[in-house]
C-alpha cells in the first residue's frame, strides 16, 4: 500500500494505516479521500502531499 | 529611524537635528564614511540622530544573519509553553480570575505614572499574562484574555507615548510569550498606521488575533522549540503545524473570530506564494495577514536566541528590505518602518 508525505509539515499518510482518529479507517486508498481534505497536523491541501517510500 | 550614536556605523546616512552650533559637520545630512565621522558623532551632546533607510548603505555580515525568512525558520523558537503530551492531564495550573495580573489593570488606569512607567508595567505584566495562557489555554483563560488584550491595544491606539516607549524596550528574549506581545504591539500600531480611526475594522479583535497568533506553538514538540541548535528540515517541517493547530484550539474555544482565524492561519504565508500552509499568494493573503507576518519576521531577526545572532530594529529592517522584499507587501512595510521614525 502506497504512502504519501505532507510537503509542509511532513506528516505520513500510510494507506494500511489510513487516520482512523480522523475517520479514516485502515486500508483507505489515498484517490479516495476527499479533494477538500487537509492534512490534520497542518491544514495543508491534499495537492501538498508527494508519494514517498 | 532613529539610532542611538552609540549603534551608528558605517554607511549609515544621518539627518542630524540639532542646532548646527553642536556639531562639528559642515551639513546636517550626510553619509558615515569614516571612522573620524562615528567619533565626532558620538563626541556630540546628544545621543540619538534619525538615519534615512533608504540612503544608507550598511551592508549586514552575511555569514551572521539569516538572508531569508527560510533560513530564519531553521533557528530554534525558543521555548515550549507546555509540553502537549503532559496536557490535559493535569488540571489547568491557571483560570480566569489568576490569569491576569491585578498589576496590569493598575498599570492601564494609572494617570500618574509617566508613559515610560505605564509602558513598562503594562509590557511586563502583559507577558506574564500571555505565559500564563500559554501554560493554560483553556476556552475560559483564551476568553479572559481577550478582554485584557482588547485593554493594552486601547492603551497603544490612543496613548503615542507609552506606545513608543513600549516599541523601545521590548525585550528580545526567546519565550513564546514575549513574541507575541511584541508581534501584538507592533502589528496593533501598524494597523494604526494603516486604518486610522476607521470604523471598518475591529481593532479589539484584530489585536487578539496578534496577540494570540502562535497560540497553536502549545501543540508543537517541546524538544523541537526547545532545541539550542539550527533545526533539522524535518523539525523545521513539524512547527509548521502551528497555525492550523492554533485555529483548531481558537475554534474549540468558540473564539475563532474572522479576524483570529486570517492572522492564526495566514502569517505565515508569503506574497511570493512560498508560505505555508497553504501557500497563498500576493493578493490571495489578507491584508490582516500580511501586517502580522511583518512583524513577525521583524521580531524573530532582533531576538535573541542560543544560535543566532540579535539584530538591532536598523539591522533589522535593511536586511528585511533588502533581501527580503518578496516575502512582504511593500506598502504595509514602508508603513511599518514609518513606525520607528520618531515623531
Amino acid at each position: 500500500m502506497a504512502r504519501y508525505e505532507c510537503d509542509v509539515c511532513g506528516l505520513i499518510y500510510d494507506e494500511a494505516k489510513g487516520l482512523p482518529d480522523e475517520g479514516i479507517p485502515a486500508g483507505t486508498r489515498w484517490e479516495d479521500i476527499a479533494d477538500d481534505w487537509v492534512c490534520p497536523d497542518c491544514g495543508a491541501p491534499k495537492s501538498a502531499f508527494i508519494a514517498t517510500e | 529611524m532613529r539610532v542611538k550614536t552609540s549603534d551608528l556605523k558605517l554607511g549609515m546616512y544621518v539627518e542630524i537635528q540639532s542646532d548646527w552650533a553642536d556639531h562639528p559637520f559642515l551639513r546636517n545630512r550626510f553619509k558615515i564614511t569614516s571612522r573620524k565621522d562615528l567619533d565626532r558623532l558620538r563626541a556630540c551632546p546628544f545621543d540619538s540622530v534619525e538615519v534615512d533607510l533608504d540612503r544608507s548603505e550598511v551592508k549586514p555580515d552575511p555569514a551572521a544573519y539569516p538572508s531569508s525568512v527560510d533560513e530564519l525558520s531553521k533557528v530554534s523558537h525558543g521555548d515550549a509553553p507546555v509540553d502537549p503530551k503532559e496536557a490535559g492531564l493535569a488540571p489547568p495550573k491557571w483560570d480566569p480570575d489568576s490569569l491576569i495580573p491585578g498589576y496590569l489593570r493598575e498599570a492601564l488606569h494609572d494617570r500618574e505614572m509617566t508613559p515610560k512607567q505605564r509602558a513598562e508595567q503594562v509590557y511586563r505584566h502583559s507577558r506574564t499574562m500571555m505565559k500564563r495562557l500559554l501554560e493554560s489555554p483553556t476556552a475560559e483563560n483564551i476568553k479572559a484574555s481577550k478582554q485584557a488584550i482588547y485593554d493594552v491595544s486601547d492603551m497603544v491606539l490612543s496613548d503615542r507615548d507609552t506606545a513608543m516607549s513600549m516599541l523601545r524596550l521590548t525585550h528580545h528574549d526567546f519565550y513564546t510569550y514575549t513574541h507575541s506581545v511584541n508581534v501584538g504591539v507592533l502589528s496593533i500600531m501598524l494597523a494604526k498606521e494603516l486604518y486610522g480611526g476607521s470604523d471598518a475594522h475591529n481593532m479589539h479583535e484584530l489585536a487578539a488575533g496578534f496577540f494570540l497568533h502562535d497560540i497553536g506553538k502549545v501543540k508543537v514538540n517541546p524538544d523541537i522549540l526547545n532545541k539550542p541548535a539550527k533545526l533539522t528540515d524535518a523539525e523545521m517541517k513539524h512547527i509548521r503545524i502551528h497555525p492550523y493547530q492554533g485555529y483548531k484550539i481558537l475554534e474549540a474555544a468558540g473564539e475563532l473570530t474572522e479576524e483570529c482565524r486570517i492572522i492564526v492561519m495566514q502569517h505565515h504565508e508569503r506574497a511570493g506564494g512560498d508560505g505555508y500552509p497553504k501557500a497563498l499568494a500576493g493578493e490571495e493573503i489578507h491584508e490582516y495577514g500580511r501586517i502580522c507576518c511583518i512583524a513577525d519576521v521583524f521580531d524573530a531577526l532582533t531576538a535573541e536566541r542560543s544560535y543566532k545572532v540579535a539584530m538591532t530594529p536598523f539591522e533589522a529592517l535593511k536586511l528585511m528590505k533588502e533581501r527580503m522584499s518578496d516575502h512582504f507587501d511593500q506598502r504595509l512595510f514602508a508603513g511599518f518602518v514609518k513606525l520607528f521614525k520618531e515623531q
